[in-house]
């Protein structure tokens, strides 16, 4: 319990801090790197963890988004009863259409999820009535938490720091359990995992939906943070991003899941005098890293004086220090 | 109490029948061994039997219940384990986390509990000073005994072993022998083992099976089978004598 609740309040305390002295043009690339870092932690519990290749998440970040939008602007629901509903929907949408798709593997499973996300901006693009096409929704009410309106990026990134540190914590404690465990052997070997009496395909649904879950809390954040919401910011091309920073930062980690949200964020708005060499740079940046520090930027966490190896002797109550999280 | 049963199982890949109806009882305690040459069948009744492969006809049964249909997990929560001829284990997961992963089985067990019992059925299987380490750094021999370990988390009544000794040296195949024959004793575990040590066969089997082409062509015990003419012919090889490991 100790770790996941340090993860958390050590996320919440650097965000505080530098919330202080940022610019308000900072203070918006931090919100949006938590929301992204909310979405990566969830496509962690996919990719990461059960090992299923989906380039869907922005789909399902879209879902979140869409939901809140659709249920605030065209029924005038109120924002905290559209959340949970928004979220609902995007949990039970993932899980139905996992069941068939999560049949595929590999490049077949990374294919048919862009397919999803194709499909999603296709639909968010053409349903006018309900989505109002390319011209998105605007006009998405204010969220604000416990009587106080998150008006400004300051107060906005305080919540999203607080929604960040209980999901990372969350998180943390999945890794930590049996649920974890399962769904790392799945990502493993699959038919170990089935002789090891676990049901290898409510596994994997259950990490698609739990990624789908946290995708739709990112795209709740982002509704309400940019009030406006069009097809572009959920195409194909985020949900990559997505996994990018879930690489760079290191997969099956939930450290690297929010590095990597942050560094894939400001490094565009950092690089923005390459212009469009940018993606060289970028594509660069992603081989380099896949070949020299194939564990992402956690890995460089080994060098850390308090990180050398243990010794065999084996302790009882003390876990591996081989995966961080 | 026979615990496990097939009956007429037949399995064709295209052309080639690869079991042709086979019969196999096991019953609680029982050590049963299945031996062939290269390419008899072996694996595949033991796929047939865990699920991985569904038979074109015959029956399987666990302590009478029909599985011919159930899932791989199904069957394993009905007691039955399962290892693999080359080992497969979680490489990602420590030692001690791959054999909490078999433990889980047992909803009813708090993670604390979970560890206490992967660390006595690693300690009783002589690995728990390994415990914490990463699969990478144990040598091919300790990755089998922690596949078995995690097996064993599983508490299953019947366990298949796919040639356990394979890649061991003696040494190690002794202390195999040796874990096999204490456990028996202990839970009341049946066997069926896959094996071409036939040292380690003669040794502990009670009855023994020999496919041949996906044919039973002999079952019964260790004397019997050593004197059988089909067997003989088809793997043991005129003039087997029984020298022990």
């Amino acid at each position: 319990m100790r770790i996941p609740l340090a993860l958390a309040f050590g996320i919440f305390a650097i965000g505080l801090v530098l919330s202080a002295f940022l610019s308000d043009y900072n203070l918006r690339l931090l919100n949006l790197s938590v929301i992204a870092a909310v979405a990566v932690i969830g496509l962690n519990f996919a990719f990461g963890y059960a090992g299923l290749i989906s380039l869907s998440h922005a789909a399902f970040v879209g879902m979140g988004a869409y939901g809140v939008a659709i249920l605030t602007t065209k029924f005038g629901w109120l924002p905290w009863l559209a959340v949970p509903v928004a979220i609902g929907i995007t949990v039970v949408f993932s899980a139905l259409i996992g069941f068939p798709l999560l049949r595929l593997r590999g490049h077949y499973l990374a294919l048919a999820t862009l397919g999803l996300n194709v499909a999603f901006y296709i639909v968010a693009t053409n349903w006018i009535e309900l989505t109002g096409g390319t011209n998105g929704i605007a006009r998405i009410p204010e969220l604000s938490f416990l009587g106080y309106p998150l008006a400004d990026e300051r107060s906005f990134l305080w919540f999203g720091l607080g929604v960040l540190g209980v999901l990372a914590a969350g998180a943390s404690l999945i890794h930590r359990s049996r649920y974890g465990r399962a769904m790392m052997a799945v990502r493993d070997d699959e038919i170990a995992s089935e002789m090891t009496g676990i049901n290898t395909t409510v596994v994997k649904i259950a990490a698609f939906a739990l990624a789908a879950g946290c995708a739709a809390v990112a795209g709740c954040l982002f509704a309400f943070h940019v009030r406006f919401v069009a097809p572009e910011d959920f195409n194909y091309a985020h949900s990559i991003t997505y996994l990018a920073m879930l690489i760079v930062g290191g997969e099956g980690s939930i450290v690297g899941a929010i590095l990597g949200a942050i560094v894939l964020t400001f490094l565009p708005e950092w690089l923005r005098f390459l212009g469009t060499a940018y993606l060289a740079f970028f594509g660069l940046l992603m081989l380099g890293i896949l070949i020299f520090l194939p564990t992402g930027i956690v890995g460089l966490g080994r060098f850390l004086p308090w990180r050398r190896p243990k010794r065999p002797a084996a302790i009882l109550g003390v876990r591996s220090t081989e995966v961080s999280s | 109490m026979t615990i496990l049963q097939a009956r007429g199982i037949t399995k064709r890949y295209g052309g080639l029948l690869a079991l042709s109806d086979i019969n196999l009882k096991v019953e609680a305690g029982q050590f049963v061994a299945v031996i062939g040459p290269n390419g008899a069948g072996k694996s595949t009744l033991l796929n047939v039997l865990t699920g991985l492969v569904f038979p074109d006809s015959g029956e399987v049964q666990i302590e009478g219940k029909s599985i011919t249909r159930a899932a791989t997990h199904a069957r394993i929560r009905a007691g039955l384990g399962r290892t693999f001829q080359h080992g497969r284990i979680f490489t990602r997961l420590s030692v001690l986390e791959n054999v909490m992963t078999g433990a889980a089985i047992r909803r009813d067990l708090s993670e604390a509990q979970l560890r206490e019992r992967s660390m006595a059925i690693l300690e009783s299987m002589g690995l728990a000073a390994e415990a914490e380490m990463a699969i990478g750094s144990l040598s091919y021999g300790q990755r089998r005994m922690v596949e078995l370990c995690r097996a064993l988390a599983c508490e299953p009544r019947v366990l298949l072993l796919d040639e356990p000794a394979a890649g061991l040296n003696s040494g190690e195949v002794d202390q195999l022998v040796d874990r096999l024959t204490a456990l028996r004793a202990a839970q009341q575990l049946a066997i069926v083992l896959i094996e071409h040590n036939m040292g380690m066969v003669m040794r502990l089997a009670e009855r023994i099976l020999v496919l041949n082409f996906g044919e039973g062509i002999a079952e019964g015990t260790p004397a019997e089978i050593q004197s059988d003419p089909a067997v003989l012919a088809a793997y043991l090889g005129e003039g087997y004598t029984h020298v022990g490991v």
